[in-house]
Protein backbone atom coordinates (compact mmCIF):
# COMPACT_ATOMS: atom_id res chain seq x y z
CA UNK A 1 0.00 0.00 0.00
CA UNK A 2 1.37 3.42 -0.97
CA UNK A 3 2.34 5.67 1.92
CA UNK A 4 2.02 9.38 1.22
CA UNK A 5 3.99 11.98 3.13
CA UNK A 6 2.04 14.11 5.65
CA UNK A 7 2.86 17.22 3.62
CA UNK A 8 1.41 15.70 0.45
CA UNK A 9 -1.74 14.66 2.29
CA UNK A 10 -2.00 18.14 3.79
CA UNK A 11 -1.67 19.86 0.42
CA UNK A 12 -4.03 17.45 -1.32
CA UNK A 13 -6.59 18.04 1.44
CA UNK A 14 -6.30 21.79 0.95
CA UNK A 15 -6.90 21.43 -2.79
CA UNK A 16 -9.71 18.90 -2.28
CA UNK A 17 -11.55 21.13 0.19
CA UNK A 18 -11.01 24.27 -1.90
CA UNK A 19 -12.29 22.56 -5.06
CA UNK A 20 -16.00 22.33 -4.14
CA UNK A 21 -15.94 25.94 -2.99
CA UNK A 22 -14.88 27.07 -6.45
CA UNK A 23 -17.01 24.61 -8.40
CA UNK A 24 -20.08 25.27 -6.25
CA UNK A 25 -20.46 28.70 -7.85
CA UNK A 26 -21.70 27.04 -11.04
CA UNK A 27 -24.06 24.69 -9.24
CA UNK A 28 -26.40 27.55 -8.33
CA UNK A 29 -25.64 30.33 -10.76
CA UNK A 30 -28.45 32.49 -9.37
CA UNK A 31 -26.45 32.72 -6.14
CA UNK A 32 -23.53 34.20 -8.05
CA UNK A 33 -25.76 37.07 -9.10
CA UNK A 34 -27.31 37.51 -5.66
CA UNK A 35 -23.96 37.30 -3.86
CA UNK A 36 -22.85 40.30 -5.85
CA UNK A 37 -26.18 42.10 -5.90
CA UNK A 38 -26.56 41.90 -2.13
CA UNK A 39 -23.54 44.07 -1.21
CA UNK A 40 -24.17 46.37 -4.19
CA UNK A 41 -27.74 47.01 -3.04
CA UNK A 42 -26.50 47.57 0.52
CA UNK A 43 -23.85 49.97 -0.75
CA UNK A 44 -26.39 51.77 -2.93
CA UNK A 45 -28.56 52.35 0.15
CA UNK A 46 -25.62 53.83 2.03
CA UNK A 47 -24.59 55.97 -0.95
CA UNK A 48 -28.09 57.41 -1.03
CA UNK A 49 -27.90 58.12 2.71
CA UNK A 50 -24.72 60.11 2.11
CA UNK A 51 -26.37 61.88 -0.82
CA UNK A 52 -29.31 62.71 1.43
CA UNK A 53 -26.81 64.23 3.86
CA UNK A 54 -25.10 66.13 0.99
CA UNK A 55 -21.79 64.45 1.84
CA UNK A 56 -18.59 65.11 -0.17
CA UNK A 57 -18.12 62.72 -3.09
CA UNK A 58 -15.14 61.07 -1.40
CA UNK A 59 -17.50 59.34 1.04
CA UNK A 60 -19.12 57.40 -1.78
CA UNK A 61 -15.73 55.75 -2.27
CA UNK A 62 -15.78 54.79 1.41
CA UNK A 63 -19.07 52.99 0.90
CA UNK A 64 -18.02 51.11 -2.25
CA UNK A 65 -14.78 49.89 -0.65
CA UNK A 66 -16.74 48.93 2.46
CA UNK A 67 -19.25 47.04 0.31
CA UNK A 68 -16.43 45.06 -1.32
CA UNK A 69 -14.95 44.16 2.07
CA UNK A 70 -18.42 43.26 3.33
CA UNK A 71 -18.42 40.38 0.84
CA UNK A 72 -15.36 38.95 2.64
CA UNK A 73 -16.74 39.40 6.13
CA UNK A 74 -20.00 37.71 5.14
CA UNK A 75 -18.01 34.91 3.60
CA UNK A 76 -15.86 34.49 6.71
CA UNK A 77 -18.96 34.40 8.92
CA UNK A 78 -21.23 32.17 6.85
CA UNK A 79 -18.77 30.01 4.92
CA UNK A 80 -15.98 29.66 7.47
CA UNK A 81 -17.14 30.31 11.03
CA UNK A 82 -20.40 28.38 10.80
CA UNK A 83 -19.13 25.73 8.36
CA UNK A 84 -18.12 23.08 10.89
CA UNK A 85 -21.49 23.52 12.57
CA UNK A 86 -23.24 22.86 9.23
CA UNK A 87 -20.88 19.94 8.61
CA UNK A 88 -21.79 18.49 11.97
CA UNK A 89 -25.47 18.89 11.13
CA UNK A 90 -25.23 17.10 7.78
CA UNK A 91 -22.78 14.42 8.89
CA UNK A 92 -19.69 15.61 6.98
CA UNK A 93 -17.77 16.38 10.15
CA UNK A 94 -17.74 12.68 10.98
CA UNK A 95 -15.97 12.05 7.67
CA UNK A 96 -13.40 14.76 8.42
CA UNK A 97 -12.81 13.22 11.83
CA UNK A 98 -12.01 9.75 10.52
CA UNK A 99 -10.12 10.96 7.42
CA UNK A 100 -6.31 10.55 7.66
CA UNK A 101 -5.75 14.30 7.49
CA UNK A 102 -5.88 17.30 9.79
CA UNK A 103 -8.61 19.80 10.57
CA UNK A 104 -6.09 22.55 9.77
CA UNK A 105 -5.82 21.34 6.19
CA UNK A 106 -9.60 21.20 5.84
CA UNK A 107 -9.93 24.73 7.22
CA UNK A 108 -7.15 26.05 5.02
CA UNK A 109 -8.81 24.50 1.99
CA UNK A 110 -12.10 26.16 2.91
CA UNK A 111 -10.31 29.49 3.29
CA UNK A 112 -8.41 29.23 -0.02
CA UNK A 113 -11.54 28.25 -1.95
CA UNK A 114 -13.55 31.02 -0.31
CA UNK A 115 -10.84 33.62 -0.94
CA UNK A 116 -10.73 32.84 -4.66
CA UNK A 117 -14.47 33.05 -5.20
CA UNK A 118 -15.07 35.99 -2.90
CA UNK A 119 -12.22 38.01 -4.43
CA UNK A 120 -13.92 37.68 -7.81
CA UNK A 121 -17.21 38.84 -6.30
CA UNK A 122 -15.61 41.70 -4.41
CA UNK A 123 -13.79 42.76 -7.59
CA UNK A 124 -17.06 42.93 -9.49
CA UNK A 125 -18.65 44.90 -6.63
CA UNK A 126 -15.73 47.34 -6.57
CA UNK A 127 -15.69 47.88 -10.32
CA UNK A 128 -19.49 48.06 -10.70
CA UNK A 129 -19.87 50.34 -7.68
CA UNK A 130 -17.06 52.65 -8.79
CA UNK A 131 -18.47 52.94 -12.31
CA UNK A 132 -22.04 53.34 -11.08
CA UNK A 133 -21.18 56.14 -8.65
CA UNK A 134 -18.31 57.66 -10.65
CA UNK A 135 -15.62 57.11 -8.03
CA UNK A 136 -11.94 57.59 -8.81
CA UNK A 137 -8.97 56.33 -6.80
CA UNK A 138 -5.37 57.50 -6.37
CA UNK A 139 -3.39 55.21 -8.67
CA UNK A 140 -0.14 55.92 -6.79
CA UNK A 141 -1.27 53.88 -3.78
CA UNK A 142 -2.66 50.95 -5.78
CA UNK A 143 0.27 48.52 -5.36
CA UNK A 144 0.59 49.18 -1.66
CA UNK A 145 -3.19 48.84 -1.30
CA UNK A 146 -3.09 45.43 -3.01
CA UNK A 147 -0.40 44.36 -0.54
CA UNK A 148 -2.48 45.52 2.43
CA UNK A 149 -5.52 43.82 0.93
CA UNK A 150 -3.73 40.46 0.67
CA UNK A 151 -2.46 40.75 4.24
CA UNK A 152 -5.95 41.66 5.44
CA UNK A 153 -7.41 38.65 3.64
CA UNK A 154 -4.87 36.34 5.24
CA UNK A 155 -5.61 37.71 8.72
CA UNK A 156 -9.37 37.68 8.14
CA UNK A 157 -9.46 34.06 7.04
CA UNK A 158 -7.18 33.01 9.91
CA UNK A 159 -9.76 34.65 12.17
CA UNK A 160 -12.40 32.67 10.26
CA UNK A 161 -10.52 29.44 11.03
CA UNK A 162 -10.44 30.37 14.69
CA UNK A 163 -14.16 31.15 14.68
CA UNK A 164 -14.93 27.86 12.92
CA UNK A 165 -13.38 26.00 15.85
CA UNK A 166 -15.06 28.16 18.47
CA UNK A 167 -18.47 27.96 16.80
CA UNK A 168 -18.42 24.17 17.22
CA UNK A 169 -19.02 24.71 20.91
CA UNK A 170 -22.40 26.13 20.02
CA UNK A 171 -25.33 24.11 18.79
CA UNK A 172 -28.37 25.90 17.36
CA UNK A 173 -26.86 29.10 18.67
CA UNK A 174 -24.15 29.10 15.98
CA UNK A 175 -26.53 30.38 13.34
CA UNK A 176 -27.83 33.16 15.58
CA UNK A 177 -24.33 34.03 16.75
CA UNK A 178 -23.16 34.51 13.15
CA UNK A 179 -26.24 36.55 12.38
CA UNK A 180 -25.73 38.67 15.49
CA UNK A 181 -22.05 39.26 14.68
CA UNK A 182 -22.70 40.61 11.22
CA UNK A 183 -24.14 44.08 11.74
CA UNK A 184 -22.16 44.99 14.92
CA UNK A 185 -18.92 44.20 13.10
CA UNK A 186 -20.11 46.26 10.13
CA UNK A 187 -20.51 49.08 12.63
CA UNK A 188 -17.29 48.85 14.63
CA UNK A 189 -15.07 48.14 11.64
CA UNK A 190 -16.16 51.37 9.97
CA UNK A 191 -17.45 49.70 6.84
CA UNK A 192 -19.32 52.82 5.73
CA UNK A 193 -17.50 55.63 7.52
CA UNK A 194 -13.95 56.47 8.67
CA UNK A 195 -13.24 54.32 11.72
CA UNK A 196 -11.60 57.32 13.39
CA UNK A 197 -15.11 58.66 14.03
CA UNK A 198 -15.62 55.94 16.66
CA UNK A 199 -12.86 57.32 18.88
CA UNK A 200 -9.60 55.72 19.99
CA UNK A 201 -11.02 53.16 22.42
CA UNK A 202 -13.82 51.71 20.29
CA UNK A 203 -11.76 51.79 17.09
CA UNK A 204 -8.81 50.29 19.00
CA UNK A 205 -11.01 47.44 20.22
CA UNK A 206 -12.45 47.02 16.74
CA UNK A 207 -8.92 46.56 15.42
CA UNK A 208 -9.13 42.96 16.63
CA UNK A 209 -11.11 42.41 13.44
CA UNK A 210 -8.44 42.68 10.73
CA UNK A 211 -10.92 44.30 8.34
CA UNK A 212 -10.96 47.45 10.50
CA UNK A 213 -7.31 48.39 10.07
CA UNK A 214 -6.96 46.84 6.62
CA UNK A 215 -9.87 48.83 5.24
CA UNK A 216 -8.68 52.04 6.88
CA UNK A 217 -5.19 51.56 5.43
CA UNK A 218 -6.55 50.86 1.94
CA UNK A 219 -8.74 53.95 2.13
CA UNK A 220 -5.78 56.10 3.15
CA UNK A 221 -3.84 54.75 0.18
CA UNK A 222 -6.59 54.97 -2.44
CA UNK A 223 -8.74 57.87 -1.24
CA UNK A 224 -6.45 60.76 -0.28
CA UNK A 225 -7.89 63.04 2.37
CA UNK A 226 -9.34 60.13 4.35
CA UNK A 227 -9.44 60.94 8.10
CA UNK A 228 -6.48 59.01 9.52
CA UNK A 229 -7.03 56.66 12.47
CA UNK A 230 -3.40 55.53 12.74
CA UNK A 231 -0.68 55.71 10.05
CA UNK A 232 -0.78 53.15 7.22
CA UNK A 233 2.56 51.61 8.21
CA UNK A 234 1.41 50.86 11.73
CA UNK A 235 -1.94 49.50 10.55
CA UNK A 236 -0.19 47.20 8.08
CA UNK A 237 2.21 45.96 10.76
CA UNK A 238 -0.62 45.15 13.16
CA UNK A 239 -2.54 43.28 10.46
CA UNK A 240 0.64 41.37 9.56
CA UNK A 241 1.03 40.35 13.21
CA UNK A 242 -2.59 39.21 13.35
CA UNK A 243 -1.99 36.59 10.62
CA UNK A 244 0.23 34.24 12.70
CA UNK A 245 -1.56 35.12 15.94
CA UNK A 246 -4.97 34.03 14.62
CA UNK A 247 -3.45 31.01 12.86
CA UNK A 248 -1.82 29.83 16.11
CA UNK A 249 -5.00 30.50 18.09
CA UNK A 250 -7.00 28.52 15.51
CA UNK A 251 -4.59 25.60 15.95
CA UNK A 252 -4.87 25.80 19.74
CA UNK A 253 -8.67 25.95 19.54
CA UNK A 254 -8.68 22.84 17.35
CA UNK A 255 -6.45 20.95 19.82
CA UNK A 256 -8.70 22.01 22.68
CA UNK A 257 -11.71 20.94 20.70
CA UNK A 258 -10.25 17.52 20.00
CA UNK A 259 -9.29 17.01 23.62
CA UNK A 260 -12.76 17.95 24.78
CA UNK A 261 -14.37 15.84 22.08
CA UNK A 262 -12.40 12.81 23.21
CA UNK A 263 -13.37 13.28 26.85
CA UNK A 264 -17.04 13.98 26.15
CA UNK A 265 -17.48 12.07 22.90
CA UNK A 266 -19.66 14.84 21.48
CA UNK A 267 -17.72 16.30 18.59
CA UNK A 268 -19.90 14.79 15.91
CA UNK A 269 -23.16 14.73 17.85
CA UNK A 270 -25.83 16.21 15.62
CA UNK A 271 -27.99 18.84 17.22
CA UNK A 272 -30.96 18.75 14.89
CA UNK B 1 -69.73 28.96 11.63
CA UNK B 2 -68.94 29.77 15.28
CA UNK B 3 -67.08 26.49 15.66
CA UNK B 4 -65.09 27.18 12.52
CA UNK B 5 -64.03 30.55 13.90
CA UNK B 6 -63.00 29.00 17.21
CA UNK B 7 -61.00 26.28 15.44
CA UNK B 8 -59.46 28.84 13.12
CA UNK B 9 -58.43 30.94 16.10
CA UNK B 10 -57.00 27.90 17.90
CA UNK B 11 -55.01 26.94 14.82
CA UNK B 12 -53.78 30.47 14.38
CA UNK B 13 -52.66 30.63 18.01
CA UNK B 14 -50.83 27.30 17.74
CA UNK B 15 -49.02 28.61 14.66
CA UNK B 16 -48.05 31.77 16.55
CA UNK B 17 -46.72 29.73 19.47
CA UNK B 18 -44.88 27.37 17.16
CA UNK B 19 -43.23 30.29 15.36
CA UNK B 20 -42.25 31.85 18.66
CA UNK B 21 -40.83 28.57 19.96
CA UNK B 22 -38.74 27.98 16.83
CA UNK B 23 -37.47 31.57 16.91
CA UNK B 24 -36.62 31.73 20.56
CA UNK B 25 -36.21 28.38 22.29
CA UNK B 26 -32.62 27.85 21.18
CA UNK B 27 -31.42 29.94 24.09
CA UNK B 28 -32.41 31.74 27.26
CA UNK B 29 -34.85 34.68 26.90
CA UNK B 30 -32.26 37.29 27.90
CA UNK B 31 -29.75 36.10 25.33
CA UNK B 32 -32.51 35.92 22.72
CA UNK B 33 -33.38 39.56 23.32
CA UNK B 34 -29.71 40.58 23.19
CA UNK B 35 -29.26 38.79 19.87
CA UNK B 36 -32.50 40.25 18.52
CA UNK B 37 -31.59 43.86 19.22
CA UNK B 38 -27.90 43.77 18.22
CA UNK B 39 -28.64 44.06 14.54
CA UNK B 40 -31.10 46.99 14.53
CA UNK B 41 -29.10 48.89 17.14
CA UNK B 42 -25.89 48.47 15.15
CA UNK B 43 -27.70 49.60 12.01
CA UNK B 44 -29.02 52.66 13.81
CA UNK B 45 -25.53 53.45 15.15
CA UNK B 46 -23.95 53.10 11.70
CA UNK B 47 -26.40 55.69 10.39
CA UNK B 48 -25.93 57.92 13.42
CA UNK B 49 -22.14 57.93 12.94
CA UNK B 50 -22.49 58.60 9.20
CA UNK B 51 -24.81 61.48 10.05
CA UNK B 52 -22.39 62.86 12.68
CA UNK B 53 -19.35 62.60 10.40
CA UNK B 54 -21.06 64.67 7.72
CA UNK B 55 -23.19 67.14 9.68
CA UNK B 56 -21.10 67.37 12.89
CA UNK B 57 -24.43 66.96 14.69
CA UNK B 58 -25.66 70.40 13.71
CA UNK B 59 -29.09 71.43 15.00
CA UNK B 60 -30.35 72.09 11.48
CA UNK B 61 -29.79 68.47 10.50
CA UNK B 62 -31.46 66.89 13.56
CA UNK B 63 -34.75 66.17 11.74
CA UNK B 64 -32.79 64.03 9.31
CA UNK B 65 -31.28 62.01 12.18
CA UNK B 66 -34.81 61.42 13.48
CA UNK B 67 -35.79 60.31 9.97
CA UNK B 68 -32.93 57.77 9.91
CA UNK B 69 -33.45 56.35 13.39
CA UNK B 70 -37.24 55.94 13.23
CA UNK B 71 -36.93 54.37 9.77
CA UNK B 72 -34.32 51.93 11.03
CA UNK B 73 -36.35 51.08 14.13
CA UNK B 74 -39.50 50.18 12.20
CA UNK B 75 -37.47 48.37 9.56
CA UNK B 76 -37.18 45.49 12.04
CA UNK B 77 -40.77 44.57 11.16
CA UNK B 78 -39.76 44.05 7.52
CA UNK B 79 -36.57 42.25 8.45
CA UNK B 80 -38.43 39.78 10.64
CA UNK B 81 -41.68 39.69 8.68
CA UNK B 82 -40.14 39.14 5.24
CA UNK B 83 -36.62 37.76 5.60
CA UNK B 84 -36.96 35.67 8.75
CA UNK B 85 -40.44 34.49 7.84
CA UNK B 86 -39.39 33.25 4.39
CA UNK B 87 -36.41 31.48 5.96
CA UNK B 88 -38.71 29.94 8.57
CA UNK B 89 -41.08 28.47 5.98
CA UNK B 90 -38.18 27.05 3.97
CA UNK B 91 -36.78 25.57 7.18
CA UNK B 92 -40.17 24.01 7.94
CA UNK B 93 -39.96 22.22 4.61
CA UNK B 94 -36.26 21.45 4.24
CA UNK B 95 -34.92 21.08 7.75
CA UNK B 96 -37.85 20.00 9.90
CA UNK B 97 -39.85 18.30 7.13
CA UNK B 98 -43.14 19.41 8.67
CA UNK B 99 -44.55 21.79 6.07
CA UNK B 100 -46.44 18.97 4.33
CA UNK B 101 -48.28 18.15 7.56
CA UNK B 102 -49.37 21.72 8.17
CA UNK B 103 -50.41 21.97 4.53
CA UNK B 104 -52.59 18.86 4.84
CA UNK B 105 -54.06 19.84 8.22
CA UNK B 106 -57.80 20.76 8.13
CA UNK B 107 -56.89 24.12 9.65
CA UNK B 108 -56.14 25.77 6.31
CA UNK B 109 -52.61 26.55 5.20
CA UNK B 110 -53.04 30.37 5.01
CA UNK B 111 -54.07 30.44 8.68
CA UNK B 112 -50.85 28.66 9.60
CA UNK B 113 -48.81 31.09 7.50
CA UNK B 114 -50.51 34.13 9.02
CA UNK B 115 -49.84 32.70 12.49
CA UNK B 116 -46.15 32.17 11.74
CA UNK B 117 -45.88 35.69 10.29
CA UNK B 118 -47.62 37.16 13.36
CA UNK B 119 -45.03 35.64 15.68
CA UNK B 120 -42.24 37.15 13.59
CA UNK B 121 -43.84 40.60 13.70
CA UNK B 122 -44.38 40.30 17.45
CA UNK B 123 -40.74 39.41 18.08
CA UNK B 124 -39.67 42.43 15.99
CA UNK B 125 -41.58 44.81 18.24
CA UNK B 126 -38.95 44.48 21.00
CA UNK B 127 -36.27 45.69 18.56
CA UNK B 128 -38.42 48.65 17.53
CA UNK B 129 -38.89 49.78 21.13
CA UNK B 130 -35.21 49.33 22.01
CA UNK B 131 -33.96 51.28 18.98
CA UNK B 132 -36.38 54.12 19.75
CA UNK B 133 -35.11 54.13 23.35
CA UNK B 134 -31.51 54.28 22.11
CA UNK B 135 -32.53 57.09 19.78
CA UNK B 136 -34.12 59.00 22.63
CA UNK B 137 -31.54 58.55 25.37
CA UNK B 138 -28.26 58.01 23.50
CA UNK B 139 -28.83 60.15 20.42
CA UNK B 140 -31.03 62.81 21.99
CA UNK B 141 -34.08 62.54 19.74
CA UNK B 142 -37.01 64.50 21.25
CA UNK B 143 -39.31 61.45 21.45
CA UNK B 144 -41.90 61.83 24.19
CA UNK B 145 -44.24 58.87 24.79
CA UNK B 146 -46.96 61.27 25.97
CA UNK B 147 -47.07 63.24 22.73
CA UNK B 148 -47.08 60.34 20.28
CA UNK B 149 -50.17 60.17 18.06
CA UNK B 150 -50.98 56.56 19.00
CA UNK B 151 -54.16 56.12 16.92
CA UNK B 152 -52.28 57.17 13.77
CA UNK B 153 -49.27 55.01 14.65
CA UNK B 154 -51.37 51.91 15.42
CA UNK B 155 -53.54 52.31 12.34
CA UNK B 156 -50.53 52.78 10.07
CA UNK B 157 -48.77 49.78 11.59
CA UNK B 158 -51.83 47.51 11.34
CA UNK B 159 -52.25 48.39 7.68
CA UNK B 160 -48.54 47.84 7.05
CA UNK B 161 -48.64 44.47 8.82
CA UNK B 162 -51.38 43.32 6.44
CA UNK B 163 -49.21 44.32 3.48
CA UNK B 164 -46.06 42.76 4.96
CA UNK B 165 -47.88 39.49 5.65
CA UNK B 166 -49.44 39.41 2.18
CA UNK B 167 -46.04 40.03 0.62
CA UNK B 168 -44.06 37.61 2.76
CA UNK B 169 -46.61 34.78 2.50
CA UNK B 170 -46.65 35.13 -1.28
CA UNK B 171 -42.87 35.35 -1.39
CA UNK B 172 -42.43 32.21 0.68
CA UNK B 173 -44.84 30.29 -1.58
CA UNK B 174 -42.89 31.44 -4.63
CA UNK B 175 -39.59 30.49 -2.99
CA UNK B 176 -40.83 26.96 -2.39
CA UNK B 177 -40.15 26.39 -6.09
CA UNK B 178 -36.41 26.63 -5.41
CA UNK B 179 -34.38 23.69 -4.15
CA UNK B 180 -31.78 26.01 -2.67
CA UNK B 181 -33.65 29.26 -2.11
CA UNK B 182 -32.42 29.73 1.45
CA UNK B 183 -31.29 33.34 1.86
CA UNK B 184 -33.49 34.76 -0.88
CA UNK B 185 -35.82 36.23 1.75
CA UNK B 186 -32.89 38.23 3.13
CA UNK B 187 -32.02 39.45 -0.35
CA UNK B 188 -35.62 40.45 -1.00
CA UNK B 189 -35.69 42.39 2.28
CA UNK B 190 -32.52 44.14 1.17
CA UNK B 191 -34.17 45.18 -2.09
CA UNK B 192 -37.22 46.44 -0.19
CA UNK B 193 -34.81 48.49 1.92
CA UNK B 194 -34.09 50.57 -1.17
CA UNK B 195 -37.72 51.16 -2.02
CA UNK B 196 -39.12 51.80 1.44
CA UNK B 197 -37.71 55.19 2.35
CA UNK B 198 -36.36 53.67 5.58
CA UNK B 199 -33.01 55.46 5.51
CA UNK B 200 -33.27 57.95 2.65
CA UNK B 201 -36.16 59.72 0.92
CA UNK B 202 -37.44 57.77 -2.07
CA UNK B 203 -37.12 60.96 -4.15
CA UNK B 204 -33.34 60.34 -4.17
CA UNK B 205 -33.85 57.19 -6.24
CA UNK B 206 -33.48 57.46 -10.03
CA UNK B 207 -36.79 58.37 -11.75
CA UNK B 208 -38.30 54.95 -12.60
CA UNK B 209 -37.20 53.45 -9.28
CA UNK B 210 -38.69 56.41 -7.38
CA UNK B 211 -41.97 55.84 -9.23
CA UNK B 212 -41.89 52.13 -8.34
CA UNK B 213 -41.16 53.01 -4.71
CA UNK B 214 -44.15 55.35 -4.64
CA UNK B 215 -46.40 52.35 -5.36
CA UNK B 216 -45.14 50.49 -2.29
CA UNK B 217 -47.01 50.87 1.00
CA UNK B 218 -43.76 50.87 2.99
CA UNK B 219 -42.82 54.49 2.29
CA UNK B 220 -46.25 55.80 3.35
CA UNK B 221 -46.24 53.60 6.45
CA UNK B 222 -42.81 54.81 7.59
CA UNK B 223 -43.82 58.41 6.84
CA UNK B 224 -46.87 58.06 9.08
CA UNK B 225 -44.80 56.40 11.83
CA UNK B 226 -42.37 59.32 11.76
CA UNK B 227 -45.17 61.88 11.78
CA UNK B 228 -47.01 60.09 14.60
CA UNK B 229 -43.88 60.01 16.77
CA UNK B 230 -42.26 63.38 15.96
CA UNK B 231 -44.71 65.49 14.03
CA UNK B 232 -43.01 68.61 12.67
CA UNK B 233 -39.61 67.71 14.09
CA UNK B 234 -38.70 65.02 11.59
CA UNK B 235 -37.72 65.21 7.94
CA UNK B 236 -40.79 64.45 5.80
CA UNK B 237 -40.72 62.55 2.51
CA UNK B 238 -44.08 63.92 1.40
CA UNK B 239 -44.27 67.45 2.87
CA UNK B 240 -46.98 68.46 0.41
CA UNK B 241 -49.33 65.70 1.66
CA UNK B 242 -51.42 65.88 4.83
CA UNK B 243 -51.58 62.95 7.26
CA UNK B 244 -54.96 61.96 5.82
CA UNK B 245 -53.63 61.98 2.27
CA UNK B 246 -50.64 59.83 3.21
CA UNK B 247 -53.02 57.46 5.02
CA UNK B 248 -55.26 57.26 1.95
CA UNK B 249 -52.24 56.38 -0.20
CA UNK B 250 -51.21 53.76 2.35
CA UNK B 251 -54.68 52.17 2.23
CA UNK B 252 -54.61 52.10 -1.57
CA UNK B 253 -51.09 50.64 -1.68
CA UNK B 254 -51.97 47.99 0.93
CA UNK B 255 -55.09 47.02 -1.02
CA UNK B 256 -53.02 46.72 -4.20
CA UNK B 257 -50.42 44.57 -2.41
CA UNK B 258 -53.08 42.26 -0.96
CA UNK B 259 -54.88 41.78 -4.30
CA UNK B 260 -51.63 41.19 -6.20
CA UNK B 261 -50.37 38.93 -3.42
CA UNK B 262 -53.60 36.92 -3.38
CA UNK B 263 -53.49 36.08 -7.08
CA UNK B 264 -49.77 35.35 -7.00
CA UNK B 265 -50.36 33.10 -3.98
CA UNK B 266 -53.10 31.19 -5.81
CA UNK B 267 -50.86 30.70 -8.83
CA UNK B 268 -47.81 29.63 -6.84
CA UNK B 269 -49.92 27.38 -4.61
CA UNK B 270 -51.36 25.60 -7.63
CA UNK B 271 -47.91 25.21 -9.10
CA UNK B 272 -46.52 23.96 -5.77
CA UNK B 273 -49.19 21.24 -5.59
CA UNK B 274 -48.77 20.18 -9.21
CA UNK B 275 -45.00 20.00 -9.06
CA UNK B 276 -44.65 18.67 -5.53
CA UNK B 277 -42.88 21.66 -4.01
CA UNK B 278 -44.61 21.35 -0.63
CA UNK B 279 -42.72 18.21 0.38
CA UNK B 280 -39.76 18.52 -2.00
CA UNK B 281 -36.39 17.56 -0.54
CA UNK B 282 -34.24 20.70 -0.50
CA UNK B 283 -30.68 21.56 0.41
CA UNK B 284 -30.14 21.58 4.14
Amino acid sequence: MTQYSPLRIFLKTVVARAYPRVIAIWRQVAWLFFDMAFPIVGSLAMVLVYQGLHAPRQYLGFVVMGGAMLAFWQNVLWSMATQFSWDRGNGTLELYTIAPTTFEAVLLGMAVGSMITTTIRAGVILVAGSLLFGISYASGGALAAIGVFLLTLAALYCLGMLLASLFLFYSREAWHLASALQEPVNFISGLYFPVRALGAYVAGGASLVPMTLGLDAMRQLLLPGTPVFIPVGLETTIVAIQVPVYAILAGLALRFLETRARSEGKLVTRWD
Amino acid sequence: MGLAIVRGWQGYWVAVRLGWAISSNWTRPFLFIVYSILRPISMALILAVMYTVITHNSAAARPYLAFLIIGTAFWSFIQEGVSEFATGILEDRGRYHMLKYTYLAPLGFPVFLVGRASSKLASASASVVIVLLVGTFALGLPINPLTIDYPLLVLACLLAFVAIMAFSITLSMVLLAGRDSHGYGEIMAQFLYLFSGAIFPISLLPGPLAWLASLSPLGYWLELCRRAILHGRVYEMFPQLSDGEVLARLVAAVAGTVVLGYFTYLLSDRMARRRGYIDMESSW
